[in-house]
C-alpha cells in the first residue's frame, strides 16, 4: 500500500507496488484526467507533476512515489483557472482533447522555470504527441499564458 | 459542456440502480415526460429543462472537430437560442432506428457532418420555434404572429407578457410538427451565429481534465478486460491455459472471442456496404486494467495462423507489381493515347508507392459493456452509432430494442471508429460475465498490429509532352491492396488531357480496410501530382508555371462525351468552373506566400490545389497549399518552414472550426507523408508503439497561417480531410523544386532525407 500526495491530499492506494502511477491515478483514485496513450512514454499523455517536474505516469511504479507530492490535471489552478488553462481555452486549442491534459501539465511546468520561453524553448519542452495536430495553438497559448502569469504575478500554480 | 450524458454519468456513478433503471428505458426519448426532472423533448432534436434551458441532440460523434459547437450555432440560430442557456448531448442511436432515420445523418465520415446536417438542422429548428410560438398562443389564447422567443421565453411584445421554454414544453411537444417545406429559416443577414467564431463548447472541460472519454467511464462493480487477437491477420484461435495465469493478481476470468461482423463503415445509401470482420481473440478480465493486461502477456495461446503466416510487405508489393503488369479496369479514357504517346515530343515513365498506414488515434480502442436480464447497454465512442448499435445487439443475441448504445467522447480518431471490432469484442466479454460491467481498454500495441489500415497502392504513370510543353498523353494505372472500390482516387484527376487512359486493379492483401482521414486522395494525389512535376522538369518548366498553365478551361474538351462520365464531372459547365476555382484558390496562396516570407531567403516552395471530391456535384471545398521547406545543400535535410492554405469551403458556418480543421489536417498529413509506414513480415505488423510508427511533434511542426475564401455559398462543404491530401502534394513538389531525390515512395523520410534539428 503506498502512501503519498495528490493535489494536496494524502492518499493510501491499494494497489500491487508495480502498478504504474497512471494506472492508480485513473482506476483506485478516480483521476480520469491523466490519459492513457501508449503505456511506454512515448506520447506524454500521462504527464503528471512530481516533486513539481513533470513526468509521464506509465512509467512510475506506485511503489516508487511513496511520500511524494503529485499533481495531476485535477488540482492545477485551484478553484480558479490556471494561466495557462485560461490560455487554452480563450485560444480554443483542444481538438479531441486526449492529450491535452498531458501538455498542459508540461506548460506548465515549463513556465514555472521560464517566465518568457522563447519558441525553441518551446519545442524542447513540449515533447507530447498531438495527433489533432493542434501543435501552432499550443505554441500560441503558451507565449499567451506566459504573458497573462507575467500580468498577475503570485497566480496559483 | 455540461451534458446531460455527463449528468447521467455522473448519476450512474454515484447510484448503482439507475443503470437498471436505464435499461428498463431503452429509449430515451419515449421516457422524456415531466415527470421527475426528465427534460421536456419537443421533436427529436431538443429537449427543455424546467429551468428553460435546452440540451440539443447531436447526431454525430465528437473527434476533435468541432462538430457539437457547430451544429448547436446552427439550431440555436433558427430557434433563436442563448448559447449559454444551451448544452447538448449525443443522439440516441435506439431512437434513431425506432424513429426511422430522425437524426437524418449519424454517420461521421468523409468530412460530411456539416454538409449533411446544416439544411435539416436548420428546418428542425423553424419547426420547433413555431412549435414554441404556437403553444405560448394557446396558453394565452391569443395568435402567434407576432410573438417572439427571446431568452429561452416567448414573449408578446402587445401585452408585454413572457413565458419561459419549461412552461411551454410540455404543450409545445403535443403540437403536431409543422409541414418541413413551409416553415421559414432565419434568414442570413439576420444570423447571430452562423458564420460567426463561436468558441468551442467543449474547450473549458477538455483543458481542464473534466471531459469524459470512453476510457474514462466508471461503472459501479466494474471489471476491466484487455485483449490479444492472434498476431496474423485472419488467424485463429486455438487453446489457451488459463491455468497458467491462475496465480497473478486480480484475474476474474479468461474468455474467447468469435471472429464475426465489426460493422459497416459507410452508410448502405452511400456506397458500397461491406461488413467487414474481426478475427478471434482472448480476453483477461481483471479487478484493474493493468493487471489484466500483464496476465494477458503471460498467457499461453495457441493460435491457428492460417494462409497469411508468411505474408510480407515485400512480397505484398510484388504481387501489386505483378497485377500492374495486366490489363486493369479502364476507368476513365479520352482520345487514343497509344498513338498520342507515340507522336509525343518526349515521354517519360514512373512508379509510385504509398505503404499501409495507421490511424494511431490517442485513445486506444475501448468499449464498456453490460448484459442483464436479456438486455445489453454498451458506452463507447464510435464514428458511427447506428452500426455499434446493430453490432452491440448482434454480439449481445437480442433484438435491437433490448439495445442500447451510448455515445462518448472520441479521443481521436480519423476512421478508426468506424468499425465495431471492439464493440463486439466487449459485448461478448459482458455476455461472459451477465450483471458485471466490463471496460476493455486495447493496449497500444494492439492498436498498432490489430488495426483496420489505409491501404498499400502503387501507380505506373506514363506521359507525353510536345514541343510547346503541352501534356498530350496521360496514362496510368493504379492498383490498390485490399480496398473498397475507389476510382475516384484517379479519375477526379482535373488537368484537362486529351488522350487520357486510367486503368484501376486491386489484389487481396491480408491487412483488413480502414477509410482514413482523407482516404483515397491522400495516396492518389501526391503520385500523379509528383509525375506532373515531373512531367514540368520534362518540359523545361517549374512546377507551379506547369500546374498554371494545365488549370486552363479552354482546354476542356467539349466534344468527348466520355468526359461528361458521372465520375468526372456532371456537365461541361462544372468542368470548367472547377478548374477556374482551383486556380483561384491557388494563385491565393501564391501571393500569400509572397507576402508571408522573404523573397531573398526563401526556401524552396511546392504548391498543390485540390477539392476533396468523390463526384460531381457533392459539394467539396477546394485546398490549396503553398509550402515553404529549406534543404541542405546535398538535399539529405530537410526543414519545413511555413505552410499557408486557402480554403473554398462555401459557407464557413464557424471560421473558428474550420481554421483549427485546416491546421490540424496540415499537421496530419504532414506526420503520415513523413513518418507514417505500416509493414509486414512473417505475417505480422512489424511497428508496435509510437517509437517505430513516429507522429509529428511540436517541434517540427511549421508555422500554418489558413486563409478561408469568403463566399456568398448558402450551404457549407466538408473541411476535415481536404487539407491532407493537398499537403502531402505540396510537400512533394517542394522537395522536387529543390533539387532534392524524387519522392516516388512514402514515408518521405525513407528516401535519404531526415528532418533538421
Amino acid at each position: 500500500m503506498a502512501k503519498f500526495v495528490v493535489n494536496g491530499k494524502s492518499v493510501e492506494a491499494k494497489a500491487d507496488p508495480d502498478m504504474p502511477l497512471l494506472w492508480v491515478l485513473r482506476e483506485k483514485l478516480g483521476l480520469t484526467g491523466t490519459k492513457f496513450g501508449c503505456g511506454i512514454a512515448q506520447c506524454l499523455a500521462c504527464t503528471v507533476h512530481i516533486e513539481g517536474q513533470p513526468v509521464p505516469s506509465c512509467q512510475i511504479p506506485v511503489k516508487d512515489v511513496e511520500g511524494v507530492q503529485i499533481t495531476t490535471i485535477e488540482g492545477v489552478g485551484g478553484k480558479t483557472l490556471h494561466p495557462v488553462q485560461k490560455a487554452w481555452i480563450e485560444g480554443n486549442v483542444p481538438q479531441c482533447g486526449y492529450c491535452q491534459s498531458g501538455i498542459i501539465m508540461a506548460a506548465i511546468a515549463l513556465l514555472e522555470q521560464n517566465s518568457e520561453p522563447s519558441d525553441a524553448e518551446i519545442d524542447s519542452a513540449i515533447g507530447n504527441i498531438c495527433r489533432c495536430g493542434t501543435y501552432p495553438y499550443v505554441r500560441k497559448a503558451i507565449h499567451a499564458a506566459a504573458k497573462l502569469k507575467r500580468a498577475t504575478p503570485g497566480a496559483i500554480s | 459542456m455540461t451534458t446531460t450524458r455527463r449528468n447521467f454519468l455522473t448519476l450512474s456513478a454515484s447510484v448503482g440502480s439507475s443503470i437498471a433503471f436505464n435499461l428498463a428505458l431503452p429509449s430515451m426519448a419515449f421516457s422524456a415526460g415531466k415527470n421527475g426532472n426528465i427534460p421536456q423533448e419537443i421533436t427529436s432534436w431538443i429537449t427543455v429543462h424546467d429551468d428553460n434551458r435546452v440540451t440539443v441532440r447531436i447526431p454525430q460523434i465528437e473527434l476533435g472537430q468541432g462538430i457539437t459547437t457547430a451544429l448547436t450555432q446552427v439550431i440555436a440560430e433558427e430557434i433563436n437560442l442563448e448559447l449559454s442557456l444551451t448544452d447538448w448531448e449525443f443522439y440516441d442511436p435506439l431512437t434513431n432506428y425506432n424513429r426511422k432515420n430522425v437524426y437524418v445523418h449519424t454517420y461521421s465520415g468523409g468530412s460530411f457532418g456539416m454538409r449533411m446536417l446544416f439544411s435539416p438542422m436548420r428546418i428542425a429548428g423553424a419547426q420547433i420555434k413555431e412549435m414554441l410560438l404556437l403553444a405560448a398562443a394557446r396558453r394565452w389564447n391569443t395568435d402567434a404572429r407576432g410573438l417572439v422567443i427571446k431568452n429561452h421565453h416567448v414573449m408578446n411584445p402587445a401585452t408585454s407578457t413572457s413565458v419561459g421554454f419549461g412552461k411551454l414544453s410540455e404543450i409545445a411537444s403535443t403540437i403536431p410538427i409543422p409541414d418541413p417545406s413551409k416553415v421559414k429559416t432565419t434568414a442570413q443577414k439576420d444570423w447571430r451565429y452562423i458564420g460567426k467564431p463561436i468558441p468551442r463548447s467543449d474547450a473549458y472541460d477538455k483543458s481542464t481534465g473534466k471531459a469524459i472519454y470512453g476510457i474514462d467511464l466508471k461503472l459501479p462493480g466494474m471489471k476491466y478486460a484487455a485483449v490479444k487477437q492472434c498476431p496474423v491477420f485472419g488467424g485463429n484461435l486455438v487453446s489457451f491455459d488459463s491455468t497458467a495465469i491462475k496465480s497473478y493478481q486480480g484475474v476474474q476470468k479468461v474468455v474467447a472471442i468469435k471472429a464475426g461482423p465489426s460493422g459497416y463503415t459507410v452508410p448502405p445509401f452511400f456506397y458500397e456496404v461491406i461488413d467487414w470482420r474481426m478475427d478471434d481473440a482472448v480476453a483477461v478480465v481483471a479487478d484493474s486494467w493493468w493487471e489484466a493486461q500483464r496476465a494477458l502477456d503471460a498467457l499461453p495461446i495457441v493460435w491457428d495462423e492460417g494462409e497469411n503466416k508468411d505474408v510480407s510487405s515485400t512480397q505484398i508489393e510484388q504481387k501489386i507489381n505483378n497485377e500492374l503488369m495486366t490489363q486493369g479496369e479502364v476507368i476513365r479514357q479520352e482520345g487514343d493515347v497509344d498513338s498520342a504517346l507515340l507522336k509525343a515530343e518526349k515521354t517519360i515513365q514512373s512508379r509510385y508507392h504509398y505503404p499501409f498506414l495507421e490511424h494511431a488515434a490517442l485513445e486506444p480502442m475501448n468499449c464498456t459493456a453490460l448484459i442483464e436480464n436479456g438486455r445489453v447497454e454498451a458506452w463507447a465512442a464510435t464514428q458511427y452509432g447506428d452500426e455499434a448499435l446493430r453490432i452491440t445487439a448482434y454480439a449481445a443475441g437480442v433484438a435491437p430494442y433490448n439495445a442500447k448504445f451510448n455515445l462518448m467522447l472520441a479521443g481521436g480518431s480519423f476512421g478508426r471508429r468506424l468499425h465495431s471490432d471492439y464493440v463486439s469484442q466487449a459485448v461478448q466479454i459482458a455476455k461472459e460475465m451477465e450483471g458485471v460491467p466490463i471496460k476493455l481498454i486495447w493496449s497500444r500495441e494492439e492498436n498498432m498490429q490489430r488495426s483496420f489500415y489505409a491501404p498499400v497502392m502503387t501507380t505506373d504513370f506514363t506521359g507525353g509532352i510536345d514541343a510547346d510543353g503541352n501534356i498530350t498523353a496521360w496514362k496510368s494505372h493504379v492498383c490498390q491492396g485490399r480496398s473498397v472500390y475507389q476510382p475516384y482516387t484517379m479519375s477526379r484527376m482535373v488537368y484537362p488531357v486529351p488522350n487520357i487512359k486510367i486503368e484501376y486493379s486491386t489484389v487481396n492483401t491480408p491487412p483488413p480496410y480502414a477509410w482514413m482521414r482523407g482516404v483515397g486522395h491522400t495516396q492518389a494525389l501526391w503520385m500523379y501530382h509528383g509525375f506532373v512535376s515531373e512531367l514540368a522538369e520534362l518540359a523545361g518548366m517549374d512546377s507551379l508555371s506547369f500546374q498554371l498553365k494545365l488549370l486552363d478551361e479552354k482546354k476542356v474538351s467539349k466534344t468527348a462525351p466520355e468526359y461528361y462520365n458521372l465520375e468526372i464531372a456532371s456537365t461541361y459547365e462544372d468542368a470548367v468552373s472547377r478548374i477556374k476555382k482551383f486556380r483561384e484558390r491557388l494563385l491565393h496562396v501564391v501571393e500569400k506566400m509572397d507576402n508571408k516570407s522573404d523573397p531573398n531567403h526563401r526556401g524552396s516552395v511546392g504548391y498543390a490545389v485540390f477539392d476533396m471530391s468523390y463526384a460531381p456535384g457533392l459539394g467539396a471545398s477546394i485546398v490549396a497549399i503553398a509550402i515553404e521547406i529549406e534543404m541542405s545543400e546535398n538535399h539529405s535535410t530537410l526543414k519545413i518552414k511555413n505552410v499557408v492554405a486557402s480554403v473554398d469551403c462555401g459557407l464557413a458556418v464557424n471560421p473558428q472550426l474550420v481554421e483549427t480543421q485546416v491546421a490540424g489536417a496540415i499537421v496530419f498529413g504532414l506526420s503520415n507523408a513523413l513518418y507514417g509506414e505500416i509493414t509486414l513480415d512473417n505475417g505480422r505488423v512489424e511497428q508496435s508503439n509510437f517509437h517505430d510508427y513516429p507522429i509529428l511533434r511540436l517541434k517540427d511542426t511549421p508555422s500554418i497561417d489558413v486563409h478561408i475564401a469568403s463566399s456568398d455559398a448558402t450551404l457549407p462543404s466538408g473541411i476535415g480531410e481536404g487539407a491532407v491530401p493537398v499537403v502531402i502534394a505540396a510537400l512533394v513538389d517542394a522537395i522536387h523544386t529543390a533539387g532534392g531525390p524524387k519522392v516516388r515512395r512514402l514515408p518521405i523520410l525513407k528516401n535519404d532525407i531526415s528532418l533538421s534539428a
